[in-house]
């Protein structure tokens, strides 16, 4: 086993959340899991909560009640509704974020693995370290860098989680690219006049594809962690596209006030998002491990 | 026991030497290579920020400010190449100069030198008892598997890593500082007191210190449990079930020890994550280290401080990683062999 | 020396505990967080602390943010109320200049273009040099320098020359009449020597107070200097602690461990009613108001600009998203200055401003908005992305112009995302001063101005307006002023540029009957914090009840 591999084995970086799959694995049934995540990610994603309200400062920090369940904020509107409508930015920042990071990871990676055995595997090489540098990194701290350089906007958000998450997906890649060349049926392909790049799209990545739609969603999780880190920090996204890092981060204030609902509601509320679409993606797992 | 085992190990080790040397000094050479390119990217993508320097330099100053002493200022403001502003904070650097932070308003040096170990001193004391307690928690439910005990954990690190440090920190903070009125809300010391306390600074330190532990609790506290699991159901634990030894010493000898073996060789892979927790707990608690400084920096384009943090964390980065690899070759000696 | 003891004792309680890399980690933490002292700064903070005892001769104060410079060439203490240094003359509570570092208010020459100062004697600074002419001279001279990028320069453009005419006389030269001029000489006196320190631990002055200690974004200490020309304080240290966020400023002082502070309105409550704190409410001169571009489709019609004028209730918005912490405004000129004219003040009212959009031509369509000629009434309303206050505003703002039928958009951004969206978004600014109405105006509304770094916002152009502004700074006579002044509130109200919606109270709350003396009625500029509030006047504080 390389040093690679084992720390890939003992769940680091790479896969921060791997130790936590037995503890899913064990809990409730396969297709309910999926299909109540799916209904609350759909359900979020067509617009659950209004984001644009009106503010009504006589109704300033109403604690939880009947009428509003999460209190008010500070100009009095209605934190359900503004926590829903955060949550369905940050499902949205994370699967975006996620879909760009796992291209960048699909292509380094492709690159990478039908490279490894030409020109002496340069390029492979070349890249991998390029992948360890980026790994050498704490995420947050890069995440900062980009966007405090590149402004706080929507697409500086995903692109600071895009360029921080790519590289697990470009190392399953390259990964079972070589794993499916020693099995010899790309030579066999090849000899029988294919092309080396037909072979490679056709075959190989939709071979691999399964394992990177199921490392997308398991990256969602992540990608929407990094965003409301990046929001609470003042990094993130605006008020007026407020996700739940956002919501949070104008908590502050009213926490050390004595209200405490603006911070822990939505929170509950981003913890509850997070575990969803984590569990969610560990019960596709199975379905799409495909044949490999 | 124990002797044996230290006895054998450099017996075992002894093939593996030679790749050891090469992987410590392949690494160390990679490692300045490493920082000049992650700097070179900073200093470049610096180049493509929308922002303007003499606006983030100037702060709330620019709003006060003579318009036309404004637009001086900016034309004045020259416009050199990405490279060779790299070039000139690497010429300065390696004479010890890092030049002067504009959101801290002192040099550099001062500001790392002052807040470096408040950081590392949160790291630590946070890394301490996160280990104990994930091997608590983890020993605790790998021992009794499939138990309500070892559902209840699994559930609640799992729950516990969904929530993010900032928010578990603002919780704390309105339970223990607010409500309960306990702890200070944030510092790390009081106002007032000129000096530094360690009681003072203890408290203060109480509530940083659990919510950053916290947030590691859960890696640790896994990898605990499925090491303690899968060393209680392997050949060596039920050959001495039958043998009839007690179980007290079965599991000491059996489990712990394979339990706390990949823990404490892989902790120093744990640091980008513990850097990672230290820049959202620190902010939550105007703790005065370097992480916080990091976004300070990064907000008000503090290149010479964000360049110098960013090579600090790099540095920090990578040795843990390659005390990680060390320790991982020493304990397991089959680890490279094959790398040759 | 306290490290090595320390760290045997910790060493001590855990060495049979933990097997050894467990509690060697711990002693890293422990000792590095609990035992060594790395931010010690070399301010000698602790001779300082341990040498206290009596509890009324300090004080500490959490102010907001910290300032951006301690250096008044850079714009620290710019009306001359700094306790560190002092200027020629400063601006009492009456807003009347008094004579400090000069022996009394300058002479001017009849043409209004010299102004001659005669110096105070036996004044040193800090460091035991004397104060003489050449300082003065070096210190307005860096900050007309355009290297130093300093904001007094605004204050200054009037200023052609400054001259040493011997040890204790300075002469300015003015290039044109200007009859503000006086109350720009509080600019702080440094040490001819020093005049371009950065860190506020090298800025010496003339004042009561001397820098003792200083941390970064954390705190201020100041002692009483003992070589004072004037009358040594009774407060002799001043801590001064800056905490951005509001509410933790609040928690500090309800925990004692504060004794005075800036609070926002809404935490004074539990204050109010605690007989063990006096609550300070300062009007101000700090004025929110509405920048409304010129080139904008919607923010630059006349009939728009004139609803949101006559439609937006001001008092609504107090109460509202000021918690009741402000009073209406509708000017940039505090109704406590001389060139206040009282004719822009608008009575709110909704029906009238819809009348006028009717007229106009702005039909309200089926979604509530109106709209003329396919062009929705609707504009974004930019503020400072982090403050509250504003937003607050803008959310206001957004709720009563829909019930005209006007869409506003609130965006909170950066101010660098702000500058280069000015000229087509409209904004909520904050800015004001009750001592200087050139200073208010000319910036802000003078067509030279337009879009240079954050003056004139909007782009606002008016012949009328550019001429007000002129004569009001040329005017040599106090009558001449006022009545130029007038011209620019009324042209002000009539084109409409921006649409002013309130000053905002700032409040302060300081543990009652430990100190007297602190409870003035001033009326406080835009920028407060270090030098307003209670502390404004803290050299003359007295420890009353204590």
């Amino acid at each position: 086993m390389t040093a690679e591999g084992w720390r890939e084995v003992a769940g680091a970086r790479s896969r921060p959340w791997a130790g936590t799959r037995h503890a899913v694995a064990r809990g409730g049934s396969g297709p309910w899991w999926v299909a109540l995540g799916g209904v609350v990610v759909v359900v979020l994603l067509l617009g659950a909560g209004a984001a644009d309200q009106r503010a009504d400062f006589e109704q300033a920090f109403l604690p939880p009640s009947a009428e509003h369940p999460f209190g008010t904020d500070q100009a009095g509107r209605d934190l359900l509704a503004r926590s829903l409508a955060g949550a369905r930015v940050s499902l949205l920042v994370g699967l975006v974020a996620a879909l760009v990071s796992s291209v960048v990871g699909v292509v380094v990676g492709g690159l990478a693995g039908s490279l490894a055995s030409r020109a002496g595997g340069v390029v492979d090489g070349v890249l991998m370290r390029v992948v360890d540098a980026v790994n050498a990194l704490p995420h947050l701290v890069l995440g900062i860098v980009i966007v405090a350089l590149l402004g706080p906007s929507l697409g500086s958000v995903i692109l600071s989680v895009a360029l921080t998450h790519w590289t697990t997906t470009a190392r399953l890649v390259r990964a079972e690219l070589l794993a499916l060349e020693g099995v010899g049926f790309v030579e066999a392909a090849v000899g029988a006049g294919a092309g080396r790049w037909w072979v490679l799209s056709r075959h190989l990545l939709a071979h691999v594809m399964g394992r990177v739609v199921l490392a997308t969603v398991l990256m969602v999780p992540h990608a929407i962690m990094h965003e409301s880190a990046l929001s609470f920090l003042g990094l993130g996204l605006p008020d007026d596209q407020a996700s739940l890092g956002t919501i949070i981060e104008q908590s502050r204030t009213a926490v050390l006030a004595g209200h405490w609902w603006p911070a822990v509601l939505p929170g509950l509320l981003l913890v509850a998002l997070s575990l969803v679409v984590f569990v969610l993606g560990e019960r596709l797992r199975p379905v799409s491990w495909g044949r490999s | 026991m124990d002797d044996r085992r230290r006895v054998r190990l450099p017996t075992r080790l002894h093939p593996a030497r030679p790749p050891l040397t090469g992987l410590l000094v392949g690494r160390l050479l990679l490692l300045p290579v490493l920082v000049a390119v992650v700097t070179l990217v900073m200093f470049a993508l610096a180049q493509r920020t929308p922002f303007d320097p003499v606006l983030a330099t100037l702060g709330e100053r620019a709003l006060t400010m003579d318009g036309p002493t404004l637009e001086a200022m900016r034309d004045r403001a020259s416009d050199t190449g990405a490279v060779q502003q790299w070039a000139a904070w690497w010429g300065n650097a390696l004479q010890g100069d890092l030049g002067v932070s504009s959101s801290q308003r002192s040099p550099v040096s001062t500001v790392i030198a002052q807040r470096l170990p408040w950081t590392l001193g949160l790291m630590s004391a946070a890394l301490v008892l996160a280990v104990l307690g994930g091997v608590l928690v983890g020993g605790l439910a790998g021992t009794r598997p499939g138990s309500w005990a070892d559902r209840a954990v699994g559930g609640g690190l799992l729950a516990t890593q969904a929530a993010p440090p900032f928010w578990v920190g603002l919780v704390a903070v309105w339970v223990f500082a607010v409500w309960l009125g306990w702890l200070p809300t944030g510092g790390a010391t009081s106002p007032g007191s000129g000096s530094v306390e360690a009681l003072d600074v203890l408290r203060h330190a109480v509530l940083p210190v659990l919510v950053l532990a916290l947030s590691q609790l859960p890696w640790f506290g896994l990898v605990v449990r499925d090491a303690t699991r899968d060393a209680l159901a392997g050949v060596p634990v039920r050959a001495g079930w039958a043998r009839g030894i007690p179980t007290a010493r079965l599991l000491r000898q059996h489990a712990v020890r394979p339990a706390l073996l990949p823990l404490v060789t892989v902790l120093g892979v744990r640091v980008p994550e513990l850097i990672t927790g230290a820049v959202l707990v620190e902010t939550v608690f105007s703790w005065p280290g370097v992480a916080s400084a990091t976004v300070d920096s990064a907000l008000r384009l503090d290149f010479p401080l964000l360049a110098a943090l960013t090579v600090l964390t790099t540095v920090l980065v990578v040795l843990g990683n390659l005390a990680a690899d060390v320790a991982y070759r020493v304990v397991d000696p089959r680890v490279g062999r094959r790398d040759g | 020396m306290r490290l090595p003891s320390c760290y045997r004792r910790v060493m001590r309680m855990f060495r049979n505990r933990y097997s050894a890399p467990l509690s060697s980690l711990l002693l890293v933490g422990l000792v590095l967080a609990g035992c060594t002292d790395p931010t010690t700064s070399p301010s000698g903070e602790r001779e300082g602390a341990a040498a206290t005892s009596s509890r009324a001769t300090e004080v500490v104060v959490a102010t907001g943010g910290e300032p951006d410079s301690f250096n008044p060439v850079l714009g620290y203490a710019r009306w001359g109320d700094g306790k560190i240094v002092e200027g020629l003359v400063r601006l009492g509570v009456d807003l009347e200049p008094e004579p400090v570092l000069a022996e009394e208010l300058p002479e001017v020459a009849d043409d209004g273009l010299t102004y001659t100062v005669t110096l105070r004697e036996g004044v040193t600074f800090h460091d035991g040099q004397e104060l003489d002419a050449e300082d003065v001279v070096a210190t307005y001279e860096a900050a007309l320098d355009p290297e130093n990028g300093s904001p007094v320069a605004a204050d200054l453009t009037a200023l052609e020359s400054v001259e040493a005419v011997d040890g204790r006389t300075v002469r300015f030269t003015l290039a044109h009449p200007q009859s503000a001029f006086v109350t720009t000489t509080t600019l702080g006196i440094l040490p001819a020597d020093q005049v371009d320190a950065t860190s506020p631990e090298d800025v010496v002055g003339t004042g009561p107070y001397q820098v003792e200690g200083y941390r970064a974004g954390e705190r201020l200490v100041l002692t009483a200097s003992p070589d004072y020309w004037g009358e040594q304080p009774e407060v002799t240290r001043a801590t001064f602690l800056f905490v951005d966020d509001d509410a933790a400023r609040a928690a500090r002082l309800a925990s004692g461990e504060v004794d005075a502070a800036l609070l926002p309105t809404q935490a004074l409550g539990r204050f109010e009613d605690d007989g063990a704190y006096d609550v300070i409410r300062r009007d101000t001169a700090d004025f929110r108001a509405l920048v409304l571009p010129e080139e904008g489709e919607v923010t630059g019609d006349p009939a728009i600009r004139t609803a949101l004028q006559t439609g937006l209730d001001r008092q609504a918005l107090v109460d509202g998203a000021l918690a009741g912490a402000g009073r209406p405004a509708y000017g940039p000129i505090p109704p406590e200055a001389p060139e206040y004219s009282d004719v822009v003040e608008v009575e709110a009212n909704p029906r009238t401003a819809e009348q006028r959009l009717e007229e106009a031509g702005w039909v309200e369509g089926a979604d509530g908005v109106r709209a003329r000629d396919g062009q929705r009434a609707a504009f974004t309303l930019m503020y400072p992305a982090g403050d509250t206050l504003r937003q607050n505003v803008a959310l206001e703002v957004q709720a009563q112009a829909a019930e005209l039928g006007i869409e506003v958009e609130p965006e909170g951004l950066s101010w660098e995302a702000i500058e280069p969206r000015m000229s087509s978004d409209a904004l909520v600014y904050g800015s004001g001063n009750p001592y200087n109405a050139d200073l208010s105006t000319y910036p802000l509304f003078h067509s030279s101005r337009a879009f240079q770094g954050f003056d004139n916002p909007g782009g606002y152009d008016s012949a009328e307006m550019d001429a007000a502004l002129e004569a009001g700074r040329a005017a040599q006579e106090d009558s001449e002023r006022v009545e130029a002044y007038a011209t620019v509130q009324e042209q002000l109200a009539q084109d409409l540029p921006w649409v002013f919606l309130a000053y905002v109270e700032h409040d302060y709350v300081i543990e009652a009957d430990t100190w007297a003396g602190y409870d003035v009625p001033l009326v406080e500029p835009h920028e407060h914090g270090l030098q307003g509030g209670p502390w404004w006047n803290l050299p003359s504080w007295t420890t009353a009840g204590g």
